[in-house]
């Protein structure tokens, strides 16, 4: 295996493995340019909080100590490219690492199975690892992708607040730093930090109300004015964004989207086919034009 | 309802009704949830878990992050939800979703549009999952039926 700078179990969640492939395409590609090295797992759902966690508590924290404990025994750590799964697995870990009576229940249910957990490795977020990697990914970069993008965090990355984190929940900067290495400009909107509107077992038991959230988020972004894109950090808010917009109940002119995996793939020049871009429900075709566009003006100065 | 345990998880006793919960919720602007309420009535006892809202809360967080006081109000509403599942109130639409998770693994299965995407990226047509090595798959079954979820529900297997 060629070297790398840091190595992790990846967890790609069942919706950028199953419905958005672009994603897990683009992570996989960013990954190996960045080298970080992955390591595949056979996992199960993280499982979803919205809906195991709603049900049964027991079940939500035993099948995600489960998928963290697959790879402890290679000293490795998970990464996720997705809200959801951070939001399963690190309050998993974190829950477990505070809570010995429920690590006990655990671990008597997965010695059923001749399992352990043993909560060495906290799950990680990929936004933190690119965090770490502003230098490499500045080495990386082709051309300034020059788009006006308004982020959207989601909620699980920043809520509820990990033991761990560094970030000022109500106004983060992480996201906006990557994005601007980028040559993109990041807007500001009106509750940029509220939900998309699926999570909570919301976007598959009462559609309709994911829809007028998510409405009220896309209306706040085109109010801005002339913004190319949306930016995202999770497939499942990915999935909603893109998806629900071409839905005939959604009243609102749309805005692509794009995971941040597919606007590094971009900066570092890789072919908007093979990041999957022609995939989404949404054209991201204005959002292609623009970045080649930006691409030949560069040329055309130098 | 209103138990210690649920007393301790939730810190709900410590609500003083300021109402910055139902101010921050992006699913209390678009539907009849009011944290606010929902929070007061199981405070004072009240049954609330046969109240639609209760699903209607998207677990943003942002009540929680928000709160004044340290209440638990995403954990309270999810713990109102697991009692409301424990006394079989739960909507059905759900089931589905858990059925899902116990026969192929993934919340969200792969779906014929699904392989034509991975295949057309060079991706392999399935991917690594549980489902794919069946000793695992087994013993993750095995283990889901361990837990009694799947009697919660109704669902046989």
């Amino acid at each position: 295996m060629a070297k790398t700078k840091e190595r992790y179990a990846f967890f790609p969640g069942c919706i950028a493995k199953n419905v958005y492939p672009s994603i897990e395409k683009s992570t996989r590609m960013v990954f190996e340019k960045l080298k970080i090295g992955i390591v595949d797992y056979p996992y199960s759902c993280c499982p979803a909080p919205g809906v195991l966690g709603s049900y049964d508590q027991d079940t939500w924290l035993t099948l995600g100590a489960r998928n963290i404990s697959l790879s402890e025994a290679d000293e490795l750590g998970i990464v996720v490219i997705c809200n959801g799964c951070y939001g399963t697995l690190h309050r998993v870990y974190d829950i477990l690492d505070k809570d010995d009576d429920k690590k006990a229940m655990v671990n008597a249910q997965l010695s059923k199975i001749g399992m352990e957990y043993k909560g060495t490795y906290r799950p990680i977020h990929f936004v933190d690892v690119m965090d770490n990697l502003q230098e490499d990914i500045l080495k990386n970069k082709k051309q300034n992708l020059g788009l006006r993008v308004a982020i959207h965090y989601g909620c699980h990355y920043l809520r509820p607040k990990s033991d761990e984190a560094t970030h000022n929940i109500e106004k983060p900067k992480v996201v906006e730093g990557l994005v601007e290495l980028l040559g993109c400009e990041s807007v500001e909107f009106k509750d940029k930090l509220s939900c998309c509107g699926a999570g909570g077992g919301v976007w598959s038991g009462a559609e309709g109300l994911g829809i007028d959230i998510l409405e009220e988020k896309v209306q706040n972004i085109i109010d801005v004015g002339d913004v190319d894109c949306i930016i995202n950090i999770c497939p499942f808010c990915h999935m909603h964004i893109d998806s629900t917009q071409k839905k005939s109940q959604f009243k609102v002119d749309t805005v692509p989207t794009l995971h941040l995996n597919q606007l590094l793939g971009m900066a570092f020049g890789m072919k908007d086919k093979h990041l999957g871009l022609h995939t989404h429900r949404v054209s991201t075709r204005d959002v292609v034009k623009s970045v080649k566009k930006a691409g030949k003006d560069k040329k055309a100065k130098a | 309802m209103i138990d210690t345990e649920f007393l301790e998880l939730t810190n709900i006793k410590k609500c003083v009704q300021c109402g910055k919960c139902s101010a921050s919720c992006p699913a209390g602007r678009n539907s009849r949830l009011l944290t606010r309420k929902l929070i007061m009535q199981a405070k004072s006892g009240i049954d609330v878990l046969e109240k639609e809202e209760l699903w209607y809360c998207t677990t943003c967080f942002l009540c929680f992050e928000r709160c004044p006081k340290g209440v638990n109000t995403v954990d309270a509403i999810i713990e109102l939800r697991n009692r409301a599942v424990m006394e079989g109130k739960f909507p059905e639409v759900h089931v589905a979703a858990i059925e899902g998770i116990y026969d192929t693994g993934s919340g969200l299965p792969l779906s014929p549009d699904g392989i034509r995407d991975r295949s057309m990226l060079g991706l392999d047509k399935e991917p690594l999952d549980i489902a794919t090595d069946e000793n695992n798959f087994k013993d993750f079954q095995k283990l889901i039926r361990a837990l009694g979820l799947l009697e919660k529900v109704g669902v046989e297997r």
